[in-house]
């Protein structure tokens, strides 16, 4: 599961609706494994506005991945700035691990880079 | 603008002019052509285009267009053409010294080898004198003869329209080869083939730069060919077995994981999630460029979304089996209700005018019961304007691909969610599954 993927889940479980607490999931026991891929800077600047950065950069600075705290001024013209975001999105992958919600502390798994994100019947 | 003729294929008619509006927009190529006067049964269209940069560059993607070809003339007998083509001999000149090939084809009606060397040499009054290219000429000219009405056992003696010209360009017809799923390393037994997932990555728009979302991703096959135009992808399905493999056909080949060295896609296939589309835990608001799908119509692959049936035991998720919260367990799956097909594309048609961009497009098929179907059946939302609707046929039933284009944003309130509906109270698709099997399921399906 890639970073970016990450990004755009929120947990669904009923009753848990804090906006706050829904996004992001945290990962839990993230096994990392980086694979390397063609960067694709018109994808990534696409892809800026309807990424929620405060939750990525958090997300992967607890991964140990760096990314800068706010996005610079002109970011399609920042080589670094793009690397650094195509290594976090693009080419680091969740392979084993899980997610777990803050608010209400559902536990997503995460086997062979697939999230299982099915809700039990209590939950829907 | 200069005239054209496009040269199309003869497979999935209906298709045909959808696909090339689609090519337009993708590329970025205004085109004009006469819709009202169109010849529905013919493989040849003309059409006016900039220039013939802009004409290779309109049907380089297209899946139903062979060719494109600069229009030199055109008639019902030979004398006709050349006639037209005489007009303008100015344009000959620069072949005259150049490499070249003849293509004569015909529709309708076979012509023998003797036939198109007879064709060809009536057209030596162009004068070329530059070398016979089989491989690779500088200059490709076209014949085609359209005798209209193929697979007559009587076939017509006058063509009905005779062609000529340039060729400037050709579609993608080898991608078909490509993708062929017999080739591929995992799929299962309702993966679509390889024509209509092409010609439904470019009905989507896909390229570089956008992002797509298959909610019912089953083996994968649009993640594959919307990647193989630059789009990244990603997809969902209530079934994790499909997505991984461990159910349906070739099982323990790691499943749409597999595919994706095969067709070189890896980096662009972003993920897929095991989750009921129902009850989706994407984030709010618009996250897709194009939304591109194949629902399932409960025939071969049931329809299935989380839930039980009232009066059914009761919840047995929070039972603790060996210690253990039974949800909490490895093997633990939830039960499913079967997902009438109605509710399926309503629910469909609300999640994208929620989670596309304005200018997105939805592209999914609707299975319904030929001779029930109107127009009106086909969903509509507030948000989403029709831009096509395309019918494969199967004799009893038919499927229909839809093109819609999110034209507004969403209602920012939950309130308004609901707002698919079909202008029919009973669309022909509704329990489409029950109607299958009840009238006529004894005929070939699918």
């Amino acid at each position: 599961m890639r970073l970016i993927t990450h990004n755009m889940l929120k947990c669904h479980v009923k009753n848990c609706t804090d906006p706050d607490k829904q996004f992001p999931l945290r990962f839990k026991d993230a096994k990392l494994e980086q694979i390397e891929a063609e960067r694709n800077d018109e994808f990534l600047v696409r892809m800026l506005p309807r990424i929620e950065w405060a939750a990525l950069a958090t997300t992967a600075n607890e991964l140990g991945i760096e990314l800068p705290k706010e996005v610079p001024a002109n970011p399609a013209d920042d080589d670094a700035f793009l690397q650094g975001l195509h290594t976090a999105i693009m080419e680091m992958h969740v392979k084993e691990g899980s997610m777990l919600c803050k608010g209400c502390g559902h536990e997503y798994k995460i086997a062979k880079g697939i999230p299982n994100m099915l809700l039990a019947e209590h939950e829907i | 603008m200069p005239k054209f003729i496009v040269y199309l294929a003869q497979y999935h008619q209906d298709f045909r002019l959808a696909e090339l509006d689609s090519l337009a927009r993708l590329e970025g190529v205004a085109i004009a052509y006469d819709r009202a006067g169109v010849v529905e049964d013919s493989p040849l269209l003309e059409v006016e285009v900039g220039s013939a940069e802009e004409a290779a560059r309109l049907v380089r993607r297209g899946i139903l267009v062979r060719s494109i070809v600069e229009y030199w003339g055109s008639g019902a007998t030979y004398d006709e053409v050349f006639a037209e083509v005489k007009q303008r001999p100015e344009r000959w000149a620069e072949y005259a010294q150049k490499s070249f090939k003849f293509t004569v084809d015909s529709f309708g009606r076979t012509l023998s080898q003797d036939d198109k060397v007879a064709v060809i040499e009536s057209f030596s009054f162009l004068g070329f004198q530059g070398p016979i290219r089989m491989r690779d000429p500088e200059a490709e000219f076209f014949v085609c003869e359209d005798y209209g009405e193929s697979g007559r056992s009587q076939p017509n003696e006058r063509p009905r329209r005779i062609w000529f010209g340039r060729v400037v360009g050709r579609g993608s017809r080898d991608l078909i080869d490509v993708f062929d799923v017999k080739k591929r390393r995992y799929l299962g037994n309702t993966t679509m083939d390889a024509e209509l997932s092409l010609v439904m990555a470019n009905q989507a728009l896909a390229r570089t730069g956008s992002l797509v979302y298959d909610p019912f991703v089953g083996t994968g096959s649009f993640l594959l060919t919307c990647a193989h135009f630059g789009a990244c992808t990603v997809g969902s399905d209530i079934d994790g077995r499909q997505i991984r493999g461990t159910a349906g056909f070739r099982r323990g080949v790691d499943g749409i994981q597999a595919n994706l060295a095969q067709y070189r896609v890896a980096d662009r296939v972003l993920d897929t999630v095991v989750f009921d589309v129902c009850r989706n835990p994407w984030r709010p608001g618009p996250l897709f460029d194009a939304i591109v799908t194949d629902p399932p119509y409960g025939v071969r692959a049931g329809a299935k979304r989380l839930g039980r049936k009232a009066g059914a035991l009761p919840e047995r998720s929070l039972r603790v089996v060996d210690g253990v919260a039974n949800h909490l367990r490895a093997d633990y799956y939830p039960p499913t209700v079967p997902y009438e097909m109605s509710d399926v594309i309503r629910d469909l048609l609300d999640l994208a005018a929620e989670k596309l961009v304005v200018g997105g497009s939805l592209v999914y098929w609707l299975p319904t019961v030929a001779d029930e179907y109107e127009p009106e059946d086909v969903p509509g939302h507030p948000a989403l304007r029709l831009v096509a609707n395309s019918e494969q046929p199967f004799g009893a039933w038919s499927r229909r691909l839809i093109t819609m284009e999110k034209i507004a944003p969403a209602a920012a309130t939950a309130a308004d969610s609901r707002l698919a509906a079909s202008a029919s109270p009973a669309p022909a698709h509704q329990n489409f599954r029950d109607k299958y099997f009840a009238s006529f399921g004894r005929a070939t399906a699918e």
